[in-house]
């Protein structure tokens, strides 16, 4: 019941966030996930591309976020050993979720 | 004067009320003044595996997450030192690329080492200092390159990429002898 309040009210300040900047958008805000952490403490996992340059990926309950990995000249990290269109490593450890995926 | 005074108070406060709440803020602006309509986005910081920064924000439903670069293009990372640097005057003789049996010998043992910290892959970039011309610097941070690579795979390294770089990347300028000397070089990029 309790739970379900705090649901409630959570949707309810997602619902006005458009309008107001009070969010703190460093932290994930989901209500429903379990997660609640700052999003400085998520866990990535490597995706390969079609063309097989790697990704970070981080499954964060319901937000999603990859970024390119680099080396530190900036260039990609292509010619990976790992399967294309594949992703490896803890990249769901944030969510609590039952993804259908 | 009055009037004046007035309408700089006005202004004080719209740009006090923008501040503070963006949406709110009127479309229509006291002259001079201009209004940006917008919605406050302060990213925090994601380190990646690498040490690498990512700028992340999570806005309740939607998450996004961009790279934290230098204007140069250069990823910003705490990882401090690169994995490896083979400073060139230990390894190679002036304009050559050939690496003595004691050289490879140890950078065989770099990368074992390496590997067994965990390292999948590796990528080789070679450097130069400024002396001779650009393209025989490429050339010749190519050839160096290739031959770490080839010490690295003699020992069962992936190496997953080789750069030359020549004098376009300098660690330092190229104002000193050892200045030179530091830039005279070949990376070592290691990959888990």
């Amino acid at each position: 019941m309790l739970m379900r309040k705090t649901l409630v009210l959570l949707a309810a300040a997602a619902a006005v966030s458009g309008c107001t900047d009070a969010f703190d958008k460093t932290r994930d805000q989901h209500a429903g996930d379990g997660s609640s952490s700052h999003l400085s403490n998520m866990t990535a996992g490597i995706w390969v591309d079609p063309q097989g340059c790697e990704h970070w990926i981080i499954d964060d309950g319901l937000e999603g976020y990859a970024d390119l990995r680099r080396t530190p000249d900036g260039k990609p990290v292509c010619n990976s050993n790992l399967p294309r269109n594949v992703a490896t490593g803890p990249f769901k450890s944030g969510s609590t979720f039952a993804d259908p995926l | 004067m009055l009037t004046y005074k007035f309408d700089k108070a006005i202004a004080l406060a719209a740009a006090a009320a923008a501040a503070l709440s963006i949406a709110a803020a009127p479309a229509s602006a006291q002259s001079g003044q201009r209004t940006i309509k917008g919605e406050r986005y302060v990213p925090t910081i994601w380190v990646d595996p690498d040490g690498c920064e990512h700028w992340v924000m999570d806005d309740g439903a939607e998450g996004f997450m961009t790279p934290h670069v230098t204007p140069d293009g250069k990823p910003v990372c705490r990882r401090g030192n690169i994995c490896g640097v083979v400073p060139a005057d230990q390894f190679f003789a002036t304009d050559k690329h050939h690496i003595n049996a004691a050289g490879r010998q140890r950078l065989g043992e770099f990368f074992q080492q390496a590997k067994s910290n965990g390292a999948r892959a590796f990528v080789i970039a070679g450097h130069t200092d400024s002396r001779a011309s650009d393209e025989y610097n490429i050339r010749l941070s190519e050839r160096r390159a290739h031959a770490v690579a080839q010490a690295g795979r003699s020992v069962g390294a992936r190496i997953s990429d080789v750069r030359a770089y020549g004098e376009r990347d300098p660690r330092v300028p190229n104002t000193s002898a050892g200045n030179m000397a530091q830039n005279r070089r070949v990376e070592i990029y290691c990959l888990r």
